[in-house]
């Protein structure tokens, strides 16, 4: 019809833009640059955030976010949100009890969790690749682009090498090109630093839904450098909510049974009323904890006051302040030296979490950014550097823990300490221990303790390719690199004849390169099923708009046209209604195309009924 | 030591690439830490000046300036990076700035060297006596002794670094016996340093620890 063309007329596809994504633990969001500043991206009724929420069907089909979250207590078993704290973990690093969660989680052979859903198993990837998907999506509508192919990703800048490899492998699944994966608190200093104009020494206290970030940056002449950063990965306002829950299953434990106690449908109940209730007591002084489960036929109330929440909760928020009393320490650095304090992450708006930081640091934080946005706004800014937009804005990370081999005795030998400025490399020689040994084992650690035991081991490194010679007389320099990215690569080289060495990778904790090829392989499969679905479901409610307006202005315009032009537009009318019915893309595109141009001629003759009512009866000078 | 920018001619102020012309070198052997931020090798050194140096030539070659650039090009920002922060990491440290030239200058390393007098020893058990207490006991009395302790480590760390700074000032030249002597005495007093640091770092965890509880 005419007006949809002059419509389509205005909608040129935007320019390929690289966004920024915050992943995270509650919800994600995603931002991109836009005029000269970072922009969340949303429609117009809708705040953007995406619940990281997922919702599988018995048929295998996918809900992502808020209406994933809507099925938490119809589905519980099948609804899996928080996956974030399963990235690059194995079932030993959780510190989450099991039987407190409403879904079942296992562990693979190499001892990776996966979570079972129908039967099914997916991996956290797999899962966190399905809400890249929906946020993909979304950024694709609001930017009226056909594909975002590249986005800057946020993690925890206390996530450590396998779970950044694990959030690099999740955007490879959701077919997305990660042009850099940054930290969270680093991206939300870009963000702040841009607002405010300000420089000086910064720290940014990041807790979220499930991870604490501090870090601590100096700002000068648009040099974003972090100079320490400390944090927990397993500590955020899920936590907060756990200790509401633990409320409800202690009080409820005369009533309840044991398996009543761990029953899905009501650990998700109980995570949603304390979750409304921690909201609720940021701005009451008390609340009530209302917890409803129709098949156990249970209604509990009990009310909350904000001390008492804020007296459970004090713990986790010291654990907060041993952090940043630690990254201080790193960056040799006294309160007094902190020019300004930013909040960030939605667990910021607990008050009690806000009274902690003003008394640690002797200063009222900020909190002008949303605490939700800021992450986002800042991973957009880096997409925007990253894609060449500008060069004015330096962001110079480091790198959380320190990185270490074993030793014979079970020790470890720190090649790289924390806080090093990224990239950064180090080269070590190994020799031979036996004539003609042609490899070297290696066990690469992660982490500030000194036993190999107590360490997060990144895997098992083999050395192979080393030529032939008498013990100790090779010479293999090994280099460990840790990229901008935070990832660690190993590279060797016998240094004698200069032969390159092999360095084979075992993950501990992450997919290999063939399990991430299989996973895509399917995926693929799959994405090319669910994006003609979406086609065919748009094209058509675009066929059902164009009939609409076809049959309100048939007859007005009958009149004016010729009997060839009606019979087609007739025919095409007939077709695309049975079309609306196929689920065949091909058949619905068609018909879609053979009714655009049937009512051409019926939008030519409405144009000029409008110019001529709009010229009829006016004076020419008024014109 | 400086060359050309093999692509503009302009003199490079560091051989990791052209400030000039933006381009990337490939430096055909790894530079000193000194030659990475374009410095003459000296301990004594303006610290302002020498951040400048990093962010002047970071803004030259980090690999956030290169994410769509070709893999080799992206490999060459990240190599370039990765040296100026380790050159900095060492330059930026007293320590770790005097360590490296007396290493480089041919002097001993730390093991060569490892025997201390014992009258130094019988101060660091000392020392350890203090850091034991504290650990110890939440007593007024050790935790006096261990701000004594901290304040006197600090003042002790101070005087090693300036003898150490006056050695080396100007370079001791390595051949000359005189030199060689230099260099040895430089070492032993390095050597004490980590000694004095070590402490130092346990009292920082001590301190943390303590607040944290």
């Amino acid at each position: 019809m005419g007006y949809l063309e002059l419509e389509v007329l205005n909608n040129q596809p935007a320019q390929a833009v690289a966004i920024g994504i915050d992943l995270g633990t509650t919800n994600s969001l995603a931002a991109a640059w836009i005029n000269g500043r970072p922009v969340v991206l949303r429609t117009e009724d809708d705040s953007g955030i995406v619940p990281s929420v997922v919702n599988v069907s018995e048929s295998g089909e996918p809900l992502v976010g808020r209406k994933a979250r809507d099925q938490a207590v119809v589905d519980p078993e099948n609804t899996i949100f928080s996956v974030k704290r399963f990235m690059g973990r194995g079932l030993a690093d959780l510190d989450v009890d099991l039987s407190s969660l409403p879904y079942r989680v296992s562990e693979t052979e190499r001892g990776l969790v996966q979570i079972e859903i129908h039967g099914r198993k997916f991996t956290p990837q797999e899962i966190s690749a399905l809400i890249l998907t929906r946020i993909q999506q979304l950024a694709c509508q609001v930017l009226n682009t056909q594909e975002v192919r590249s986005a800057v990703i946020t993690v925890p800048a206390y996530f450590d090498d396998a779970q950044r490899q694990a959030t690099r492998d999740a955007a490879r699944l959701a077919g997305l090109d990660v042009l850099r994966i940054i930290n969270e608190p680093t991206a939300a200093s870009l963000a702040y630093g841009l607002d405010q104009k300000k420089e000086g020494t910064v720290v940014i206290y990041d807790l979220g839904g499930g991870t604490f970030d501090v870090s601590i940056l100096s700002i000068q002449d648009s040099v974003f450098q972090v100079l320490a950063t400390a944090g927990d990965t397993h500590l955020g306002g899920d936590d907060f909510d756990r200790l509401l829950v633990d409320l409800a299953r202690e009080e409820l434990g005369a009533k309840l049974s044991a398996e009543e106690l761990s029953d899905p449908a009501f650990l998700q109940a109980a995570r949603l009323a304390a979750e409304k209730c921690k909201h609720a007591l940021s701005t009451a002084p008390e609340c009530e904890l209302v917890l409803v489960v129709p098949d156990s036929n249970l209604h509990w109330r009990r009310n909350v006051t904000r001390t008492e929440f804020e007296a459970r909760i004090e713990p986790l928020i010291q654990r907060t302040l041993n952090a940043c009393r630690q990254a201080l320490s790193d960056a040799n650095l006294e309160t007094a030296q902190i020019d300004e304090v930013v909040l960030v992450g939605g667990s910021t708006r607990v008050p009690a979490v806000r009274r902690a930081v003003e008394d640690f640091f002797g200063r009222v934080p900020h909190t002008e950014l949303n605490p939700d946005e800021v992450v986002a706004l800042g991973a957009a800014t880096q997409a925007y550097v990253l894609s060449g937009g500008t060069r004015e804005l330096l962001l110079m990370d480091v790198t959380p823990l320190s990185l270490g081999l074993e030793t014979m005795g079970g020790a470890v030998a720190k090649l790289i300490q924390r806080n090093s400025t990224i990239p950064c490399s180090v080269t070590e020689g190994f020799t031979t221990y036996a004539d003609n040994q042609t490899g070297i084992d290696f066990n690469i650690l992660q982490g500030e303790r000194e036993l190999a035991k107590d360490c997060r081991s990144l895997g098992k490194f083999k050395l192979t390719g080393i030529p032939p010679m008498p013990a100790g007389m090779a010479r293999v320099a090994v280099r460990f690199h840790i990229d901008a990215d935070g990832l660690l690569t190993v590279s060797a080289k016998e240094e004698s004849t200069g032969v390159q060495a092999r360095i084979e990778v075992q993950p501990m904790h992450g997919l290999t390169d063939d399990e991430v090829e299989g996973m895509l392989a399917q995926a693929f499969e799959h994405a090319k099923e669910d994006f003609d679905a979406r086609r065919v479901a748009d094209l058509s409610a675009e066929i059902g708009t164009m009939i609409h307006a076809s049959e309100k202005n048939i007859d007005a315009g009958r009149e004016h046209l010729d009997r060839e032009a009606l019979a087609d537009l007739e025919d095409a009318l007939a077709a695309a209604r049975l079309a609306r019915s196929s689920q065949d893309l091909a058949t619905v595109q068609s018909a879609r195309d053979a009714l655009e141009q049937a009512t051409l001629p019926l939008a030519a003759v409405l144009m000029n009924e409008v110019a001529r009512q709009a010229v009829t009866g006016r004076k020419l000078d008024e014109m | 030591m400086m060359h050309t920018c093999p692509s503009c001619g302009a003199g490079l102020e560091t051989p990791l690439g052209c400030v000039a012309c933006g381009v990337l070198v490939s430096p055909a052997s790894a530079p000193s830490p000194f030659e990475a931020l374009g410095l003459e090798p000296a301990f004594a050194l303006d610290a302002v000046d020498l951040k400048r140096r990093l962010l002047r030539f970071s803004r030259l070659s980090h690999p956030d300036f290169f994410a769509t650039a070709s893999p080799e090009t992206r490999e060459l920002a990240e190599r370039g990076s990765a040296i100026l922060n380790d050159a900095y990491a060492i330059l930026s440290d007293d320590f770790r700035r005097a360590d490296w030239l007396v290493t480089h200058l041919g002097g001993p390393s730390e093991s060569d060297e490892r025997e201390m007098p014992k009258a130094f020893l019988m101060e660091v058990l000392e020392w350890n006596e203090t850091l034991e207490q504290a650990r110890n006991s939440d007593a007024p009395a050790s935790l006096l002794a261990l701000d004594e302790l901290h304040e006197a480590l600090v003042r002790r760390r101070a005087e090693l670094m300036r003898a150490v700074g006056r050695g080396l000032a100007p370079l001791p030249s390595e051949g000359a016996s005189a030199g060689a002597e230099t260099l040895t005495g430089l070492r032993r007093s390095l050597n004490a340093v980590r000694y004095v640091d070590r402490a130092l770092r346990e009292i920082r965890a001590l301190r943390l620890a303590r607040a944290a509880r």
